[in-house]
């Protein structure tokens, strides 16, 4: 296998309602992703493109909607699919399309346009339920969280409040992004005062439905050491897979994040991930999640990574900073494009490039994860600067 | 027990009716924003041209997917065009039969590159190569969407 870099990175605004077209916001992506690292069009072997599930967008084979905004056009085109955890899964996908030896370059897309889909998301979340033992009881995907959050909550002892402290650090480190719809200054106060949505879980406990695209292009290392002083390295990727029954497995601890992460570990030379890694991108669609992700990932014991929080160790300048992007709660969460904009954002850490977010030390390793499905797939990719 | 090809009525079978509670909003984007906008004031259709690879986008786009460039040469294009391909459906959305057979052409607008499919009628015996001018909804019924263009026919 080839060594792989990311050599560039774009970002679209994230929005509530996008005017642009699905294929628009790709190309606003995809676009300032190849003028970023002085490559064209003409430059790109293959394309691969993430998007969560057609019925959002409306539409349906939703890859080769989006394809002539993602430079598809006449190219090798795939799309990967793993739900929520599909805008980390694209880049592991395009990782093969280099390491293989097939293609140089490959620029990686990923868009989502929730607003079109009415009244609600929700609506099509339903159908990722059991037809027959849970949608009889019109569950919304809330719910399922909910009950989660009383596991873990339960099994480690934590509070509400010790998690309210995501969403309040998340929110403020949104404030730096430009692409945030959702940044903002609050207490943990203000998220347990907010509107319970289904109990445990309020109002600001929960990322927005967004619009947005993000892109970054993948190349080989001759092309890497050719175009970029500064390539960034993906030393590791992992990805795994829990059973499609989420009640019969343990909602308290995320073992499938654990094992992708061993398997990018393992890929990487990481044996000590607590001392190793720098910074750290997990998905955060509700606040718990960045927790329990932090434990699957192994960067800190299992119900611990809420003390590690209050204690600041998280913050952009403690000793182990988590989404200094602002993250999903902190920036917006367009589902496949708020999983690679992760990703872009560990490449901009990396080379010292995130303006106002910059987290300090100069990192050398950083480490971006999504999580989707029926809460039941990890994807984890481990990235490195020389 | 067993196959469905057993089963002559599917309510034999032990079922939960289900269905997929969404509906959708379909914005026009930048480039639909404009190219419906002067269909619905001015009746008229624009294209947008790439001039590195030559080509006029119909409906237009803000962008080549040829080459990637950012396009803002708008181009009005049409109303006449020539039909390209041409079809009378006898069935309908639903499979169904439709009580009055509906033909459907391909149509090169003149000045454009792409193809616009419509609805053609008071043609009869219309072949490819036919010359066609689009009938518009009047002014004030015009809504900004496809329908506004009636049909096309024979010129
Ligand atoms: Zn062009």
């Amino acid at each position: 296998m080839r060594k792989v870099a990311v050599v560039g990175a774009g970002l679209t605004r994230f929005m509530r309602r996008a005017q642009e077209t699905g294929p628009e916001l790709a190309w606003l992506a995809a676009s300032q992703a190849l003028e970023s690292c002085g490559l064209g069009l003409k430059d790109v072997d293959s394309v691969a493109i993430g998007t969560a599930p057609d019925a959002f967008d409306g539409v349906h084979m939703k890859g080769e909607y989006l394809a002539p905004g993602a430079g598809g056009w006449g190219r090798p085109v795939t799309r990967p699919y793993a739900g929520g955890g599909t805008g980390v899964l694209v880049p592991i996908h395009a990782w093969f399309n280099v390491a293989s030896g097939l293609f140089d370059v490959c620029l990686v897309v990923a868009e989502e346009k929730m607003s079109t889909c009415h009244p609600h998301p929700q609506g099509a979340f339903v159908t990722i339920f059991d037809n027959i033992l849970e949608r009889p009881l019109e569950p919304n995907l809330i719910w399922i969280f909910a009950l989660e959050m009383q596991r873990y909550m339960d099994t480690y002892g934590i509070t509400k409040e010790e998690i309210a402290l995501v969403s309040v650090k998340n929110k403020r480190n949104g404030l730096d992004h430009p692409s945030t719809h959702v940044a903002e200054e609050i207490t943990v106060k203000d998220v347990m005062e907010s509107e319970v949505m289904v109990s445990p879980v309020n109002r600001l406990d929960v990322s927005p439905v967004s619009d947005g695209a993000a892109a970054i292009v993948l190349v080989s290392e001759d092309v890497a050491r050719r175009i970029s002083d500064n390539p960034v390295w993906i030393d590791g990727i992992g990805w795994n897979l829990d059973t499609a029954y989420w009640t019969n497995r343990d909602l308290a601890y995320p073992s499938y994040v654990e094992r992708a992460a061993r398997m990018a570990y393992k890929m990487a030379g990481i044996t000590e991930p607590r001392k190793q890694i720098n910074v750290v991108e997990p998905y955060d669609p509700f606040s718990y999640k960045e927790l329990h992700h932090l434990e699957g990932l192994l960067l800190c014991d299992k119900g611990q990574a809420a003390k590690i929080t209050a204690d600041g160790v998280t913050q952009r300048n403690g000793d182990m900073p988590v989404s200094p992007s602002g993250g999903l709660l902190g920036v917006g969460n367009p589902i496949a494009a708020a999983g690679l904009m992760k990703v872009a954002e560990i490449f901009w850490q990396l080379r010292g490039e995130a303006g106002r977010r910059q987290v300090p030390g100069q990192p050398k390793v950083g480490l971006a994860q999504a999580w989707g499905d029926l809460m039941q797939v990890g994807t984890v990719v481990v990235m490195r600067v020389d | 027990m067993g196959s469905s090809e057993q089963i002559d009525r599917v309510t034999d079978l032990r079922a939960w009716p289900g269905e997929f509670p969404v509906s959708h909003l379909y914005t026009m984007g930048i480039a639909g924003e404009r190219f419906f906008r002067e269909l619905k004031d001015n009746g008229r259709f624009l294209g947008s041209r790439c001039a590195a690879c030559d080509h006029v986008y119909l409906p237009p786009s803000i962008f080549c997917p040829r080459c990637f460039a950012a396009l803002d040469e708008w181009k009005e294009v049409g109303p006449q065009g020539t039909v390209r391909a041409v079809t009378t459906a006898h069935r309908g959305v639903d499979g169904t039969t439709l009580k009055t057979p509906e033909t459907l052409a391909l149509i090169q607008l003149d000045g454009a590159d792409d193809l616009l499919t419509h609805r053609i009628k008071e043609s009869e015996g219309l072949e490819i190569g036919a010359r066609v001018a689009p009938v518009l909804k009047e002014t004030p019924e015009r809504e900004g969407s496809i329908l506004d263009v009636r049909y096309f026919r024979a010129v």
